[in-house]
C-alpha cells in the first residue's frame, strides 16, 4: 500500500468505520416503558447507526431471547431495566444468571429507570426481595454492589429518551459520565424539576392553585408537587419535545428520586400548615420567614387569571 | 469608657421608649421626652429614627425578635414538645413580670392601633421572627407526632391567645397569684389541647 | 407432541405449548410466565394514588389505564352520592388523548410486529421499517404531550376532569402534528389519500394505493391468511366513548352487554404455570379489539371484508389498519370541536368522604380495559384489573376454547405464530 493511502486510512477515516457500541438490553420486573419511551426520541434512526444491537425486547437485534439466555456472548453496554428480582426467570432462565454474566464483561451498566435504579413501584411486587441494581430506595444495597463503579443511574419513571441518548452519546465518544451521589449524571440530574417550570412565578409569590385545571398558581403547597426536591432536567428538556407534567397542572411525583412512589400523591403533606418538605438546601427557619413575608403581600396581577376568555370575548 | 455603639444607642432608646409607652401611654409620649429620657437632643434622636411611627415600628420588630430568639432557643433543646410548651409559657411569663412593658405594648400599642403601623407592618411582616419560630415548634411538634395536626391558625391562637390573655389579666391586677403559679397549669392545658388525638 | 414455542416481542413473553398432528396444530394452550402483583400494591393505598400506579401496568397503554382508573373512582363517586360533574371540554381531551393513544400503539405494531411476522412467514428479506413505525408513533405522542404532560406514563386525568388548561396554542399544534402524522401515513402506508381510503366500499380497492398496506394485502393473500385464524365470530365492546358504543355481536348480530356479565376464570396450562385468567362474557369467549369496534361501526369496507373473509387473521389485520385512519380522521374532527373557555376541571367532593366501589371501561388499543375499584374512606380496600389480552389470549382446556386457541387449530406451526399475532398481545397487561 502506497503512503497517500496509508494516511488516508488511518487521518480521514469516517466514524462510522469505527466499532459500534455493542449493546445488550434486558429486563427485570417492568411495565416496558422506558422502552416506548425511548422509541420517541427524535434522533434515534442516528444513535442506532453507531449502535451494535446485540438484544432488545423489541428492536431488532442479533441474537433472540432464546439466544441470549445462552450466555455465550458479550458487550460494551448493559443496559437494565426494570425491578430486580433474584427470582425472576425469562425464558427459563434466571434474570440474576442472565445479568450477573453479562455485567461482568461490560464496560458500563445502566440502571435504566427508577425500578432498576431504586426498586421503584415494583420494588412492591416483592418488597423483601426486590430493589434496584445498586440502591435499595436509599440504601446501598443489590445485585451489583460489588461492581458499582461500571453502574449509571438513570432514574425516572420512565425516563426521558434524550437522558438515554446522552449517556449513551457519552460512552460513544469516550467521555467521562460525572453522576452524584446517587450515581445519576450531574448533567441531567443536577437541575430540579421546578427549574423552569412555567408557574414559577406564583411560587415566588406563594399563590396556590386553587384545585385542578388552572394554567395559575404553584402546586407545591397543596397539590403534593414535588419539583422542589426532585433531582430532574423534566422543565430544561422538555417532554416529546413540547411538555411537562407541570406545565399541565399535574404536580411533579419526584420520580427520579429513591423514594418514589411516596403516597398520597396529589396533596402535600403539611405540619399545622406548614410543607413538611421545603425546597432542597434551603432552611425551614429561612424558607418559613420568606414565605411569611411573600404571604403577606397581595400581587394583584398575579391573582387574577392570566387570559380571561370571558371578558375578552 | 468604651464608646457605645450605635447599634447599643438604639437598644438603650428603644427600651427606654417601651418604658415611657408603658407609664404615660402611646399618644402622650412624645419625642422630646423619650430623647431627654435617655439624655441626647431631638436633633440626635432623629439621626436614630426620623419619625414616631417608625419607631413604633422598630419596637414591635425588637419584641418580636427579643422572644423569636428566646423561643429558637428552647426549640433547639433535646427535649420533648411538652417540656418545650413549659419552657415557652415559662419565658413569656417571666418576660410579662420583669420586663412588663414589652407585653404591654404590644397588647396595648400594636394590637390596639393599627393605624400607626399602616402599610409597613402589613399581615404579621413585623413579627415574622417570632411567628416563625412558633411554626418551628408545631412543625417538629406534629412531625415527631406529638401533636395534632391541623391548620396552623387553630393552634397559633390557641397557643398565643391564651398567654396573651393570661398576660392582659396581670397587667388588670385581676390575677389573685403571681404568674409563676399559673405556669404549669397553663402549660398542661395547652399541650393537653394541641396534642396529638390517636 | 407437545412443543414449546417461547413468543417474546409482546410486551413481555409467553409460551405457547402445542399439540401437533400431521404437523398441523391439534390443541394449544399458553402461559404468561410473569406476574407484579399491581392490583395487591393497590390495596392500603390512597384512592387518587391509582392514577399513578395503574398506568405502570403497561407502557404501551398506560393512558388507557389512567382512564380506566379515573373513571372507576368516578363511578364511586356516583355511587357514594357525590356524582362529579365533566366539563365536553374535559371528556373530548380525555378522549382526544386516548384515540392518540391508541394510533401510536397501532402503528407500531404494524411497523414492529406485522411486518418483520409477514417477511418470516414468506421466508422474504424485507427491508426493516421498524423505525417508521416509532417516528409515527412519536407524533401521536408528541399530541398527547402538548395536553397531558409527558407520554408514557402522564396523571394529568383526575376525578372532576383534567389538570391541564390548554389554549388554541396547543390544539393547533396537535392539530399540526395530526396533519403531519396523515399526510405520513398516507404517504408510507395507504398509498392514497386517507378520506379516499376510508371511502373503499371492498376489499378489492385495498390493492389500490401502492404503499405498505397494500404489499400486506398482497402478502396476506399469498399466505392464505383470508381463510386461516378465524375465531368464533363474535365480539364485544365495553368502552363507553364519543368513537364507540357498548355492543355485544354474534357475526353481524347486534345484542345488548353488561359489564355484570364479565368474569374471569383460572386460566388452563398443565405444562407450565400461568399467571393470566381467561375473561368470559356470560361463560363464552368473545374476541374484543379493533375487529370488534369496526363491525360495530358498520363500517361498508368492514361489512365487505367480513361478508367475504369473516373473522379471518386477514379482517383482524385490516380492522386494525383500518381502525388507524378511522381515528385519525376522529381525532382531528374531536379536537377541532373542543372549547378551550369550559372548566377543564369542576372540584368534587374530598376523596375521604367516599366509601363505595365503583367501575371504569375504556376501549384500550387491544379492547375492553375493566377498571374495578373498592374505596373506604378515600382508601382502596380493593382493585380488580381485567385487561383486553385476557379475553383474546386465554389459554382454556379443549371443551371450549378461546379466541387464539380456536384460529390456531388446523395451521402449521408458523403460521398459528402469525395468527397468534395478529391479535396484538400484550403480555405486562394479561398478568399485571
Amino acid at each position: 500500500m502506497n503512503i497517500k493511502k496509508i494516511f488516508l486510512k488511518t487521518f480521514l477515516m469516517p466514524l462510522n468505520l469505527e466499532t459500534k457500541l455493542r449493546l445488550i438490553w434486558i429486563q427485570g420486573v417492568t411495565c416496558n416503558a422506558n422502552i416506548h419511551s425511548f422509541l420517541n426520541l427524535p434522533s434515534l434512526p442516528s444513535l442506532l447507526s453507531n449502535i451494535d444491537m446485540v438484544y432488545h425486547p423489541s428492536l431488532e437485534c442479533s441474537y433472540t431471547l432464546e439466544e441470549i439466555t445462552l450466555l455465550e456472548t458479550s458487550c460494551d453496554v448493559l443496559i437494565f431495566e426494570g425491578a430486580y428480582d433474584p427470582l425472576l426467570k425469562r425464558n427459563d432462565v434466571l434474570v440474576k444468571d442472565i445479568l450477573e454474566y453479562y455485567s461482568k464483561n461490560t464496560k458500563y451498566v445502566i440502571a435504566l429507570g427508577s425500578c432498576a435504579s431504586f426498586g421503584g413501584i415494583f420494588k412492591a411486587s416483592a418488597p423483601e426481595r426486590n430493589s434496584g441494581l445498586i440502591f435499595n430506595e436509599k440504601e446501598e444495597y443489590g445485585p451489583l454492589l460489588d461492581s458499582k463503579t461500571k453502574v449509571i443511574n438513570l432514574s425516572g419513571c420512565p425516563i426521558h429518551p434524550e437522558w438515554l441518548s446522552y449517556t449513551l452519546n457519552m460512552i460513544i465518544s469516550k467521555r467521562e459520565v460525572l453522576l452524584d451521589k446517587l450515581h445519576r449524571p450531574l448533567e441531567l440530574y443536577s437541575n430540579l424539576a421546578h427549574h423552569g417550570c412555567t408557574r414559577n412565578e406564583y411560587f415566588e409569590w406563594k399563590i396556590d392553585t386553587k384545585g385542578f385545571g388552572e394554567k395559575e398558581g404553584c402546586m407545591f403547597y397543596e397539590q403534593g408537587c414535588r419539583g422542589p426536591v426532585t433531582h430532574a432536567s423534566c422543565n430544561k428538556i422538555l417532554w416529546n419535545e413540547v411538555s411537562s407534567k407541570t406545565r399541565v397542572g399535574t404536580p411533579c411525583f419526584g420520580c427520579t428520586e429513591p423514594d418514589f412512589p411516596r403516597s398520597n400523591l396529589y396533596s402535600t403533606k403539611t405540619n399545622m400548615s406548614i410543607p413538611q418538605e421545603v425546597p432542597l438546601g434551603v432552611p425551614k427557619r429561612a424558607y418559613l420567614t420568606v414565605t411569611g413575608i411573600t404571604k403577606t403581600f397581595s400581587i394583584k396581577r398575579l391573582e387574577g387569571k392570566l387570559i380571561d376568555y370571558k371578558t375578552t370575548d | 469608657m468604651a464608646r457605645i455603639t450605635k447599634e447599643e444607642r438604639k437598644s438603650i432608646i428603644v427600651l427606654s421608649a417601651l418604658k415611657l409607652f408603658s407609664q404615660k401611654g402611646f399618644y402622650t409620649t412624645t419625642i422630646p421626652d423619650i430623647a431627654k429620657n435617655v439624655g441626647m437632643s431631638v436633633g440626635s434622636f432623629y439621626n436614630y429614627f426620623t419619625s414616631k411611627d417608625l419607631l413604633a415600628k422598630e419596637l414591635v420588630l425588637f419584641i418580636s425578635e427579643y422572644l423569636g430568639k428566646r423561643i429558637r432557643k428552647i426549640n433547639e433543646e433535646d427535649i420533648s414538645t411538652e417540656e418545650k410548651i413549659s419552657k415557652i409559657v415559662s419565658m413569656y411569663f417571666d418576660m410579662v413580670e420583669e420586663k412588663p412593658e414589652m407585653i404591654e405594648y404590644f397588647l396595648r400599642v400594636y394590637l390596639s392601633n393599627r393605624e400607626i403601623f399602616g402599610e409597613e407592618c402589613k399581615g404579621m411582616i413585623c413579627v415574622s421572627s417570632f411567628v416563625t419560630e412558633m411554626m418551628i415548634f408545631f412543625d417538629e411538634g406534629v412531625e415527631c407526632g406529638k401533636l395534632h395536626n391541623q391548620d396552623f391558625f387553630s393552634a397559633f391562637g390557641l397557643f398565643m391567645g391564651y398567654l396573651g390573655g393570661m398576660a392582659f389579666l396581670h397587667g388588670e391586677e385581676i390575677l389573685p397569684e403571681s404568674l409563676n403559679e399559673y405556669k404549669k397549669n397553663i402549660s398542661e392545658n395547652i399541650f393537653n389541647a394541641l396534642k396529638s388525638r390517636n | 407432541m407437545i412443543t414449546k414455542q417461547l413468543i417474546d416481542q409482546i410486551e413481555g413473553e409467553a409460551s405457547v405449548y402445542f399439540d401437533m398432528k400431521n404437523e398441523k396444530v391439534s390443541f394449544s394452550t399458553i402461559a404468561f410466565p410473569h406476574f407484579r402483583g399491581i392490583e395487591n400494591i393497590l390495596k392500603g393505598k390512597d384512592a387518587l394514588d391509582a392514577l399513578v400506579i395503574t398506568p405502570r401496568v403497561c407502557g404501551i397503554c398506560g393512558h388507557a389505564h389512567l382512564l380506566a382508573s379515573v373513571r372507576a373512582i368516578e363511578d364511586a363517586y356516583k355511587n357514594a352520592g357525590y356524582e362529579v360533574q365533566l366539563s365536553t371540554k374535559a371528556k373530548k381531551i380525555r378522549e382526544f388523548t386516548l384515540v392518540m393513544e391508541i394510533i401510536q400503539n397501532h402503528l407500531k405494531w404494524v411497523y414492529m410486529v406485522l411486518m418483520p411476522e409477514l417477511s418470516k412467514l414468506r421466508n422474504s428479506d424485507e427491508e426493516s421499517r421498524v423505525l417508521k413505525g416509532a417516528y409515527g408513533a412519536s407524533l401521536a405522542t408528541k399530541a398527547i404531550a402538548l395536553l397531558g404532560g409527558q407520554w408514557p406514563h402522564s396523571s394529568y386525568m383526575i376525578p372532576g376532569g383534567i389538570t391541564s388548561d390548554p389554549t388554541y396554542i396547543e390544539i393547533l399544534q396537535a392539530q399540526s402534528l395530526l396533519k403531519d402524522l396523515i399526510q405520513f401515513f398516507e404517504k408510507e402506508s395507504l398509498g392514497v389519500n386517507l378520506d379516499d381510503f376510508l371511502a373503499y366500499k371492498t376489499s378489492k380497492d385495498l390493492s389500490s394505493g401502492k404503499a405498505d398496506v397494500s404489499k400486506i394485502v398482497e402478502y396476506l393473500l399469498e399466505l392464505g391468511m383470508q381463510e386461516k385464524g378465524l375465531a368464533y365470530d363474535r365480539f364485544v365492546v365495553l368502552g363507553s366513548h364519543l368513537f364507540t358504543k357498548p355492543i355485544r355481536m354474534k357475526q353481524t348480530r347486534p345484542f345488548s352487554v353488561d359489564v355484570k356479565h364479565v368474569s374471569t376464570v383460572k386460566s388452563y396450562s398443565p405444562n407450565e404455570k400461568t399467571y393470566a385468567r381467561n375473561a368470559m362474557y356470560k361463560d363464552d369467549y368473545y374476541e374484543v379489539g379493533s375487529l370488534s369496534r369496526m363491525m360495530s361501526l358498520q363500517i361498508p369496507l368492514i361489512k365487505n371484508i367480513h361478508r367475504r373473509y369473516k373473522d379471518s387473521a386477514y379482517s383482524r389485520v385490516l380492522a386494525r389498519i383500518y381502525e388507524l385512519a378511522h381515528l385519525m380522521k376522529y381525532a382531528n374532527e374531536l379536537l377541532s370541536s373542543v372549547s378551550i373557555t369550559e372548566n377543564s376541571y369542576n372540584k368534587p367532593a374530598p376523596i375521604e368522604k367516599i366509601t363505595a366501589s365503583g367501575v371504569g371501561i375504556v376501549e384500550a388499543p387491544r379492547g375492553p380495559l375493566i377498571h374495578k375499584i373498592t374505596i373506604e374512606k378515600g382508601m382502596i380496600k380493593n382493585y380488580e384489573i381485567i385487561t383486553p389480552t385476557q379475553w383474546n389470549i386465554g389459554s382454556s382446556s379443549k371443551n371450549k376454547l378461546t379466541p387464539v386457541q380456536k384460529t390456531m387449530l388446523g395451521n402449521t406451526k408458523n403460521e398459528a405464530l402469525f395468527i397468534f399475532r395478529t391479535f396484538d398481545v400484550c403480555s405486562v397487561c394479561t398478568t399485571h
